[in-house]
């Protein structure tokens, strides 16, 4: 990760926090969200929830159950992460309520594969698994296309270094909340397993 | 009232608490009566959902996956899937590849009935993996005298005394299982069926393991 950029954008994201949400929600709480939006998030995560940056997850489309446990987590420290916690700290249960189902409905664009050649292997671990390891397929709790559903998130069109970035977190333990699985599931997983599953994830819409 | 009696069983089902850290230990039994009482409040569509923490391995049909190891789970009794989930949980039966994935922080406990009564209900796929097919006469000798007497002349096993189904199951699997049974790499393996697989040869187990493979139960 980049810690600098992120530095510069916390920044600048906690200077329009500071300037009274609560004031907004009073109006048209469709537009109020999207006011909120723009201020907090867009700068690492897109308007639309497509990320410029691929160090910033996509949040377009992701299922709205698992965002609001996410934000939830980073508010009360559950998932560790200097830059997100800061935001979410300044937030309600309804903003981030209003947030989740903001961004689960935007609409995902397709994700940037880099290394085309690693496509297969990656397609036989997300649909098969590795058996000799016990690594289960990926198909079997975020479905086949990716799109995850109401208890497992969706991994489709996900930037490929933000995915490799939580499979080091989750192997080393840096990410510990949620249930335990993904932990047991990043430390099967070879450095090569995870690049070629990272860009197979990248391939699906 | 019916939830307090739930969690009243529960408790005398896992008590001691079990941790982590304390996997390897053998514990006592899981109290039978316990199971077979819960196994009759299992609810198959709650355990439906439950049930997408183990399709990666046992798959959407529950058919397992026979080069891997993973057993064939559909239309297994209640009881023996309650049973075989609670000794990995306590560290009877080894499953390293399984066990974080149907740890108490993965799988709650309430959780165990429901997902049972969701396998049992499924329809048992007859595409499981199966011997070579040279020895069912040797197979069939073999099951009929030493083994139908628990796991039943169709192999259709028995619920209520725990004893698994064995029809249609993975013969790679069944002759695994088998053969740790035999050699008490098995831990919670019958020690009455133990003493019988003593007296058997690695071809006499790869008979009847192709055997039962092949056993189709009438249906009822
Ligand atoms: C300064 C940049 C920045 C801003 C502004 C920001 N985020 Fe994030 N966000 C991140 C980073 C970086 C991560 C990944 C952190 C990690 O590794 O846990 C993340 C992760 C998330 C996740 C978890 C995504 C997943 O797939 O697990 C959610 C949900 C989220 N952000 C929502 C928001 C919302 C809503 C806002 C606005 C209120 C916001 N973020 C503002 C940088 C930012
Ligand atoms: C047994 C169910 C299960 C299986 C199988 C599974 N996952 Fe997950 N995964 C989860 C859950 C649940 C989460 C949500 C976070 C948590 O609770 O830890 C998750 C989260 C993730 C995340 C983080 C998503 C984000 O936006 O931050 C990634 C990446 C991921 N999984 C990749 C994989 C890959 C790759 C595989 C296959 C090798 C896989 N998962 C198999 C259950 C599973
Ligand atoms: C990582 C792969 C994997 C996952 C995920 C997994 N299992 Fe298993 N399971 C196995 C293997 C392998 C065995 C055979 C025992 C062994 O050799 O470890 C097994 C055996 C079993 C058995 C014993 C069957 C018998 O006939 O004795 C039951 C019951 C079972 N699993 C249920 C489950 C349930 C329920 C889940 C989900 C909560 C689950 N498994 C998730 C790999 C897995
Ligand atoms: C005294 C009753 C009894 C007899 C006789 C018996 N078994 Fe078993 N068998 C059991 C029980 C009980 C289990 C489950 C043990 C446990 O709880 O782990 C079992 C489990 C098995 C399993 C593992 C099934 C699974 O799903 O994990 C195999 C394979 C097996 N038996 C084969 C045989 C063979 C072959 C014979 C005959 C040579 C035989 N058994 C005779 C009681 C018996």
């Amino acid at each position: 990760m980049a810690p600098r950029v992120w530095k510069a954008r916390i920044a600048a994201t906690l200077l329009t926090l500071g300037m009274g949400y609560t004031a907004m929600v009073t109006g048209d709480a469709a537009q109020a969200v999207e006011v909120l939006v723009e201020r907090s998030c867009s700068g690492c995560h897109g308007m639309d929830g497509n990320s410029a940056t691929a160090e910033f997850p996509n949040l377009a489309g992701q299922q709205a159950s698992y965002l609001l446990r996410e934000m939830q987590d980073y508010k009360e420290g559950r998932r560790q992460n200097e830059a997100m916690a800061p935001i979410m700290s300044a937030l309600s249960t309804q903003d981030m309520q209003q947030l989740a189902a903001y961004f689960a409905r935007q609409t995902p664009v397709p994700g940037t594969v880099n290394k085309p050649g690693l496509l297969a292997l990656g397609q036989r671990i997300y649909l098969e698994g590795n058996d000799r390891s016990g690594v289960p397929s990926c198909e079997g709790c975020h479905e086949e296309n990716g799109e995850g559903s109401k208890k497992f998130p969706r991994l489709a069109g996900q930037h490929v270094p933000y995915t490799l970035d939580q499979i080091a977190q989750y192997a080393s333990g840096q990410r510990n909340n949620g249930i335990r699985v993904m932990r047991t599931i990043a430390q099967r997983l070879t450095p090569e397993e995870a690049e070629a599953v990272a860009e197979y994830m990248a391939s699906l819409k | 009232m019916k939830a307090t009696m739930m969690s009243m069983l529960w408790m005398a089902l896992l008590a001691p608490s079990v941790h982590a850290a304390e996997y390897s230990r053998p514990m006592a039994d899981a109290n039978p009566d316990v199971i077979r009482l819960l196994a009759k409040e299992g609810d198959p569509a709650k355990g439906k959902e439950t049930y997408g923490l183990c399709r990666g391995c046992h798959r959407a049909d529950a058919s397992g996956k026979a080069e891997a190891g993973y057993p064939q789970l559909a239309g297994q009794h209640a009881t023996v899937i309650m049973k075989q989930m609670l000794d990995v949980r306590s560290g009877r039966r080894d499953s390293p590849r399984m066990h974080p994935f149907i740890s108490d922080e993965v799988v709650p406990e309430e959780a165990i009935a429901h997902i049972a009564a969701y396998l049992r209900s499924l329809p048992v796929p007859d595409t499981n993996g199966k011997g070579n097919g040279r020895m069912l006469a040797l197979g069939r000798q073999l099951y009929q005298r030493d083994c139908a007497g628990c796991h039943g002349k169709y192999g259709e096993g028995d619920g209520d005394k725990f004893y698994p189904r064995v029809a249609g199951q993975h013969e790679a699997y069944l002759l695994r299982e088998s053969r740790e049974s035999r050699d008490q790499g098995r831990r919670n393996a019958n020690p009455g069926m133990v003493r019988i697989l003593k007296g058997y040869t690695d071809e006499d187990l790869e008979a009847v393991s192709d055997y039962m493979s092949r056993l189709v139960p009438p249906v009822p």
